[in-house]
Order: structure tokens, then C-alpha cells, then sequence
């Protein structure tokens, strides 16, 4: 489909109309915060955010997610299936957040289909927003992401001062636009110039931090001192891997109240609490913050190219800007790259 | 380089020239300007990797439950504020006092790096920073900025009680003569004053957005636990399901848990990665503590303790 373009002041309208045939989520601000929510209409969405607090990757694998409810005193152990998600548009993703949904392809529709997971996706339409500032713990560029590229989304809006460009990218994306009437009109030509200058600023304000060699010399670094040391101001929280768009590791845990009535529930688990690895009878193969520390820039940034061919992060930089003792991948990057 | 950050350098690394001590904790320079990091110096010829500016936040005292069993004593650099964190630790018997080495410093507040953050690009390192009068000159690798400290005051530090450290084996700097400016409880009582509705309204939408990081308990000289309530499988007292009820029963445990033993440091509220009050719930405790049991803050002293865990004959009994 031919470029498309929308007014600014089209959008809540477009925000409104999406709103009744979908679950639409969105970017919400309330006392400062940036969060995507299920909003009922275009009313109080943000779209001028620079990065959303934590990822929507909540909406495709939430931090806890019930998976089925069962009934102990049923002769035949009958489960019951949760219902599934209606039609859905996730409207305003940034171009990182939209490839840590493909990275998050690669685990949850893989040799295993994860039903749960592809439930959410196949019925999410994508609608990304291309970013026109860097905040200062953004890299992605180091990931080969482009603030105005968005590899996996539908539609893939720039914002052009009064209007948004809108590149259609799917079959789904051209759905979406079908059903918006004159909404949209179609794109006056100019638009991929003027997108690549509204999007240069990204380009160039964020980190440069080069990958050259990293994920070779960390197949040599396992037993490098560098954990010891690296480790050592990290308090064990699980907030890097929570704020995460990629980190996907979950516990599934049944809850029953005592009653014979119960469900099974899955929820994000993190590799920096001790108990994620404690086995029964007190086995512990990462026993201390050097271990745990290791695994998750390890996973980060070779053992998830190892199984999956790309690197499991996207330079979002929500870590980088959270960790309470400065740990902060881009430097461990570049001490990686520094050490003999 | 200011005079602190001479002085800490050069005792850090007399103290482990010395061998009066095997590690020293302190600050080290961040990977953006307006932060630095914890840093482990074991080495004298290392000690000239810390640092003292006004983003020296984080409080480094719970290192020392973390380092409980290393083989030597430790020397920590502290704040007024998390000074009160090393009484915590040894009146709980986490520390003996004798394991540990005091550097002071006495500070008159700290700034924030989400607040310079909204201000400058702060991705560039931090090239120098002086203060003249009111403002501060923070000079970066990727520009400068002279902005009134006010504007980017830590919010924890605009009321004080402790500028110069309650203890300290080593002063690092002059101390301080600001009067201390003791918590008013003005915002507590401001909350207090709600309906049991509205409280419930305002914390649970808090709550809400809680992720169950840890990052608040983590960072607590407070929560020293061996095994903590939150980690416990059997009995999984609170569920990991991340929902508003467990997410609340996680909130007020740990509060209640800290009822008469918060130092006051205001880390929790730092660390939170989803900017949720928490500090307010434990000032409200500090608040009751205070005008039930005639308590000072916790940690201010040597003596003391826990107020909950002590009986005294005057000890109210209003419910009895």
C-alpha cells in the first residue's frame, strides 16, 4: 500500500474510532509517568513520550497471567481454558519496543508454540511511533535499530510536524487503514524525505556504542574477573529484568486457597533473585550476585545470538536508567571491549 | 579534585596500606554525569577511584550485611543520612561495630539525576562541579550547566536531621554548620487526615504499578532478614502473582516490618523504579513511634534499638 498520511488533529479521532472495534492500549501519562494502558478512547493519550516506563511487552506476556482454572472434586480433572484476548491495537510503540517483540517471536513461537503468548499476538494490531529525540540512555543503534524503522509493526507513524507519515507495512496495517475511511489520505511524496530528517536527531543524540567483537570475546569470559567485580554493587533486585522488553523468563505457580477450586497462574520471574535458581533440597548453581550478575548480561548478549541469531537487547536503555547502584550495560559493553 | 574527595583518597589508602582495614566502600565515579556508583577498594593504589560530589546518593551501609562474612574489617563511607543505617546494622547484630571502619561526611544535600536528567543531556561524563552560592556548575564531556541546587535538590534532602554524621571514625570534611531541619510530619499529617476511602484510593493506585523488584527491601539496612517473608516458598506467605492485593500485602508487610527500626535513609523511595511513595508509609510509622514511645530516630544513637522489641513500664497501654 502506497504511504499514507493523518492529520495531528485527525489522530484522536482515529484514537476514538480504533477504540470501538478493538481494545486499543496506549501511552497514558498520570503524575509524570509514561505507561501503555487499555484506554476507551483517544482521550489523555500521549504521543510526544519519549520512551514508556516499562515496555508494553506486558500486553503480549504480562508480568502475571493466569492460564487455566481447575476443580480438584471433578472425577474427570477437567480444566477450564481462560478466555483469550479480543482484537487489539498496541498504538504508539517505539521502534525498539517493536523489535523486542520479534525477539520475543523467536522464544514464545519457536520449536515450542507458546498459546498464551501467540493468542496476544496474532491478535494485536501493531501501530509504532519513530522517535524524534533520544533520551540519554537510548542506544539502539548498536542493536542495527533505527529510530524510523519498525521491522514487525503494521503501521509505522513519524510524526512531520502537523501530520504523521504512515508507512503501511502489513496486511494488517492496510486492514486498519481500509477500515479508517478518510482518515488517512494518501501521502503528498515528500513524506520518506522529511521522515529521515525528523528522525536524524535520534540518530544522532543517542549513545554510540559499537558491538564489534563482543559476543566473541564473551564466549572466552565466563571465569573473567570482571563479574567479581562488576557484581559486587548490585543489590539483587529484579528491576533491570522487569523494566526489560526482552527478559522473558517466568515461574508458574498453582493458587487454590485452600479450596479444591484453584488456577494455575505464570508470572516474569528474574534471574537476579536467588530463589530463581534454588532447586529443592537447597541446590543453588548461581549462588551468589557474581553468578546471577553474569547470566543476565550473558544472556543478553551471547547466549540468546547463541540460540536465536540476534542479540537479546535493544537499547532501550530503561535499565541503564533504573538500576539504583549504576549498573549499566552500555559500560559493561565497553569494559568487555576494553579487557584483554 | 575537592578537598573531600582528597582526604577520602588519601585515607582510604593509608587505611589499607595500614591493613587497618581490607575493603573500603565509597563512591566512584558513574557512568553519566549526575550519578556515581558504589565502588570496592582493596587496593591503595585504587583509592584513587573514589570520589565525593553531589551525586553521591545511594546509601552503601547494607553492603556491610552483604559483606557480613568477608575475612577483614571494612571501611564505609557514609552520609548524616545513612550513618544512622551502621547503628541499625549493629544494634540488629548483623555487624560487630569493631568489624567496621566510619568515614563520615558531612553533606549538605544531594542531588538528583532524574531531576538533571530533565535539565541536560547527562549521558556525557562528569568533568567537575563546584558549588558557588546557591548554584551549582556542573561541567560534563557533553556540555555545561549552572542551575540552582534547589531545582535539582534530592526531595528527601530538603528537610535534614542529620548534615554531619551521627558517627564517624574518620571525618572526611569540615563539618557542616546548617541547622538541621527535623521532619515536620506536615505531608503525613496531610494524608492522615483522608477517609479511609480516599487513603485506600491513593495507595492502591500506587500499588497498582508496583513490578515486586525489590528493589526497596534490597536496599534497606533495615531488612536484614535471613530469609525474608518474601522469599519464603513454604509457606508462600505472599503470592508472586502480581496483582493489586499481593502487591498491597507486600507494601504494608514490609513497612510494618519496619516499624521502629527505619533509619529514615529514604533509599526505598530512591530505588523505586515506578516512582511509588514508599517512603510515606514508613514515616507514617516513624510518626506513631515517635509520639507513642518518645523515640528518636532510629540508628541516631549506639544505644538503643528496637522500640516494638523492648518493654519499658511506661510503654503505653491505651488498648488494654
Amino acid at each position: 500500500m502506497a504511504n499514507k498520511s493523518i492529520k495531528k488533529d485527525q489522530v484522536k479521532s482515529l484514537l476514538d474510532k480504533l477504540a470501538q472495534s478493538n481494545q486499543l492500549i496506549a501511552p497514558i501519562q498520570s503524575e509524570g509517568i509514561t505507561l501503555f494502558k487499555p484506554v476507551k478512547s483517544g482521550e489523555g493519550v500521549v504521543l510526544d513520550y519519549q520512551n514508556a516506563l516499562v515496555p508494553p511487552k506486558d500486553f503480549f506476556f504480562p508480568q502475571s497471567e493466569k492460564m487455566f482454572t481447575y476443580d480438584t472434586t471433578d472425577p474427570s480433572w477437567a480444566i477450564t481454558p481462560v478466555d483469550g484476548v479480543p482484537n487489539r491495537v498496541l498504538f504508539g510503540a517505539r521502534p525498539c519496543d517493536v523489535k523486542s517483540i520479534l525477539l520475543l517471536d523467536k522464544v514464545f513461537d519457536a520449536e515450542f508454540r507458546d498459546d498464551y503468548y501467540l493468542d496476544k499476538r496474532n491478535k494485536t494490531t501493531i501501530v509504532a511511533m519513530s522517535c524524534t529525540d533520544a533520551r540519554h540512555t537510548c542506544f539502539c543503534g548498536a542493536f542495527g535499530i533505527s529510530p524510523g524503522e519498525a521491522e514487525g509493526a503494521d503501521i509505522l507513524l513519524t510524526d512531520l510536524g502537523d501530520k504523521y507519515l504512515a508507512e503501511v507495512l502489513t496486511e494488517k496495517g492496510e486492514a486498519l487503514v481500509s477500515s479508517c475511511g478518510s482518515l488517512f489520505t494518501d501521502d503528498d511524496g515528500n513524506g520518506p524525505a522529511a521522515k529521515e530528517k525528523a528522525v536524524a536527531p535520534a540518530k544522532e543524540k543517542q549513545m554510540q556504542i559499537g558491538l564489534e567483537g563482543v559476543k566473541e570475546k564473551l564466549d572466552n569470559m565466563f571465569d573473567h574477573p570482571i563479574w567479581d567485580t562488576e557484581s559486587l554493587r548490585c543489590i539483587g533486585c529484579g528491576t533491570c529484568t522487569f523494566v526489560c522488553p526482552t527478559c522473558h523468563c517466568f515461574d508458574i505457580v498453582d493458587f487454590n486457597n485452600q479450596s479444591s477450586i484453584g488456577y494455575r497462574y505464570r508470572c516474569a520471574d528474574s534471574c537476579q533473585f536467588a530463589n530463581f535458581t534454588r532447586a529443592a533440597g537447597g541446590h543453588q548453581p548461581r549462588p551468589s550476585k557474581k553468578e546471577r550478575t553474569r547470566q543476565r548480561f550473558m544472556h543478553k548478549l551471547r547466549y540468546f545470538v547463541d540460540r536465536y541469531g540476534d542479540f537479546g537487547c535493544v537499547g532501550c536503555g530503561r535499565c541503564i536508567e533504573k538500576c539504583p547502584v549504576n549498573l549499566d550495560i552500555a559500560q559493561i559493553i565497553n569494559k568487555v571491549k576494553e579487557v584483554g | 579534585m575537592n578537598n573531600v574527595t582528597e582526604n577520602l583518597r588519601k585515607t582510604a589508602a593509608k587505611l589499607l596500606q595500614d591493613q587497618e582495614v581490607k575493603m573500603v566502600i565509597g563512591y566512584g565515579a558513574g557512568s553519566e554525569a549526575g550519578r556515581t556508583q558504589p565502588v570496592f577498594i582493596t587496593s591503595p593504589e585504587d583509592a584513587e577511584k573514589l570520589v565525593w560530589n553531589p551525586f553521591c546518593v545511594n546509601g552503601l551501609t547494607k553492603y556491610l550485611s552483604d559483606l557480613k562474612n568477608f575475612d577483614g574489617k571494612i571501611a564505609v563511607v557514609v552520609k548524616g543520612c545513612d550513618s544512622r543505617g551502621i547503628f541499625r546494622l549493629t544494634q540488629d547484630n548483623i555487624i560487630p561495630r569493631d568489624q567496621v571502619v566510619v568515614l563520615g561526611i558531612p553533606c549538605a544535600g544531594q542531588m538528583s539525576y532524574q531531576k538533571l536528567a530533565a535539565k541536560m543531556d547527562v549521558s556525557g561524563q562528569l568533568t567537575d562541579v563546584q558549588e558557588k552560592g546557591d548554584n551549582l556548575e556542573i561541567k560534563t564531556s557533553k556540555g555545561n550547566l549552572t542551575v540552582k541546587k534547589s531545582e535539582i535538590l534530592l526531595d528527601k534532602c530538603a528537610l535534614c536531621e542529620n548534615h554531619n554524621p551521627v558517627i564517624a571514625d574518620h571525618l572526611m570534611g569540615d563539618k557542616i554548620d546548617i541547622a538541621p531541619k527535623p521532619e515536620d510530619y506536615e505531608e503525613i499529617k496531610k494524608y492522615e487526615a483522608l477517609s479511609v476511602e480516599e487513603k485506600a484510593k491513593f495507595w492502591l493506585s500506587h500499588f497498582e504499578r508496583c513490578i515486586r523488584c525489590y528493589a526497596c527491601r534490597n536496599t534497606c539496612p533495615g531488612c536484614t532478614c535471613r530469609e525474608c517473608v518474601f522469599d519464603a516458598i513454604k509457606p508462600d506467605w505472599v503470592g508472586k502473582e502480581l496483582n493489586v492485593s499481593e502487591n498491597e500485602l507486600f507494601h504494608l508487610t514490609r513497612a510494618m516490618h519496619l516499624a521502629g527500626r527505619c533509619v529514615d535513609c529514604g533509599e526505598c523511595d530512591r530505588v523505586c523504579p515506578m516512582d511509588i511513595p514508599i517512603r510515606l508509609l514508613n514515616k507514617k510509622l516513624l510518626k506513631d513511634c515517635k509520639e507513642l514511645f518518645e523515640m528518636a530516630t532510629p540508628g541516631s544513637s549506639e544505644e538503643g534499638g528496637s522500640v516494638l522489641g523492648q518493654y519499658r513500664l511506661e510503654d503505653p497501654e491505651e488498648f488494654m
